[in-house]
């Protein structure tokens, strides 16, 4: 059974993680941020990340999409925190510099789309470390979300230094027969 | 390492079998449970379910709890708590359930001083997260008069009878000046 979709954006494509991606997952989270990393990855990780990745979309914990363009991959947009029920969920936007900003946009929006119509996801949230994420603070910007928090010392670093993190927030307004529909408004 | 607690007034105690009936009346009351937001317990075996669940999470390191017990009357006026520890980031969410006829700064501050102090000097926790909604105006305004800061706010965190909840997010570390000010006045500040 697939529990993670194609999902085609203007440029490129979404899809399922597979064996191949390991050299593109240790490239890609080499980068220190938040969610569902807490060291550089090394080659196992990336192998028990392609594992769990369908294990997360399975039991709908979380998800996590190649972003491919021209046969290559070249980001990951990932689902952590998933919770049905809240209908909301914490994701992470990774890229390599040849993937664009405009195809990560075009990526990201049609990810959130795909999420709210096949799922009824409504409130997407990114966290963000105030230094060195400057590059997906844009682009996430540029696809509505809002700073809503600066939480202060949230993140531990070391034994004695803590980092605050950014909290950001894009809430789709969903009316109820688009919930039936699964139509976005 | 001792949990249980004597404030000035209070004993800020854990809770025993005997407490069923008072976290049965603390719960159930509409007045207390309306900030968090949650619906009154309409049965005491939701009570004891709850002391259980308190135990549970306390002895999973996840959460302590503790019944704030008034010294002259022995009447239990309030629960107050520390949930989803976060080891790793030395963090907790700070909880208050009171009788809106003790929810007072003075009262709120003595309480609060005395489980900091526990979190801080005992627990060696840096960061304590108090979620409150816009309409909880009295601990918006103690949680400012104390010192905490206003991180934000998170959107849409749950939902609850039809309607998306906001949170207000107000923290105090460790290392803020306003702790800092409260360890060498043995208190917090209030307005």
């Amino acid at each position: 059974m697939k529990f993670v979709a194609n999902v085609d954006f203007n440029g490129g494509q979404l899809r399922p993680l597979d064996k191949s991606d390991v050299d593109a997952i240790v490239k890609l989270y080499q980068k220190q941020t938040l969610a569902g990393q807490g060291e550089k990855a090394i080659k196992e990780h990336a192998e028990r990340m392609i594992t769990l990745s369908v294990q997360m979309a399975a039991t709908q914990r979380g998800l996590m999409w190649a972003i491919e363009v021209d046969g290559q991959m070249l980001g990951m947009l990932s689902l952590y925190d998933w919770q049905p029920t809240s209908l909301k969920t914490l994701m992470r936007l990774d890229a390599m510099p040849e993937l664009t900003q405009q195809l990560q946009i075009d990526a990201l929006r049609s990810g959130i789309d795909y999420l709210a119509q096949k799922y009824h996801l409504r409130n997407f949230s990114f966290q963000c470390l105030p230094q060195g994420e400057e590059s997906v603070i844009e682009v996430i910007k540029c696809v509505g979300f809002d700073q809503q928090a600066r939480l202060r010392d949230f993140r531990r670093l070391n034994q004695t230094e803590f980092s605050d993190v950014l909290v950001f927030n894009k809430i789709l307004e969903l009316t109820e027969e688009a919930l039936l529909s699964g139509e976005q408004i | 390492m001792n949990w249980n607690l004597s404030t000035e007034h209070y004993y800020v105690r854990f809770a025993h079998e005997e407490d069923i009936p008072n976290i049965y009346a603390l719960l159930g009351s509409k007045e207390v449970v309306k900030n968090h937001p949650k619906n009154p317990m309409v049965v005491e075996a939701q009570a004891m379910d709850e002391a259980r669940r308190m135990v549970m999470q306390f002895e999973a390191k996840e959460a302590a709890f503790w019944l704030v017990e008034e010294k002259t009357s022995g009447k239990v006026i309030a629960r107050i708590s520390f949930q989803k520890f976060n080891w790793v980031n030395a963090s907790a969410q700070l909880k208050v359930d009171i009788f809106s006829e003790f929810k007072t700064q003075s009262i709120l501050a003595e309480l609060i001083y005395a489980v900091t102090t526990l979190a801080y000097e005992d627990l060696s926790l840096h960061r304590l997260e108090w979620f409150l909604l816009n309409q909880d105006t009295c601990s918006i305004e103690a949680a400012k008069a104390f010192g905490f800061n206003h991180d934000g706010q998170l959107k849409n965190y749950f939902e609850f009878e039809g309607s998306w909840i906001d949170y207000q997010v107000f923290s105090l570390l460790k290392t803020d000046t306003a702790w800092q000010q409260a360890i060498k006045h043995n208190g917090l500040s209030t307005l």
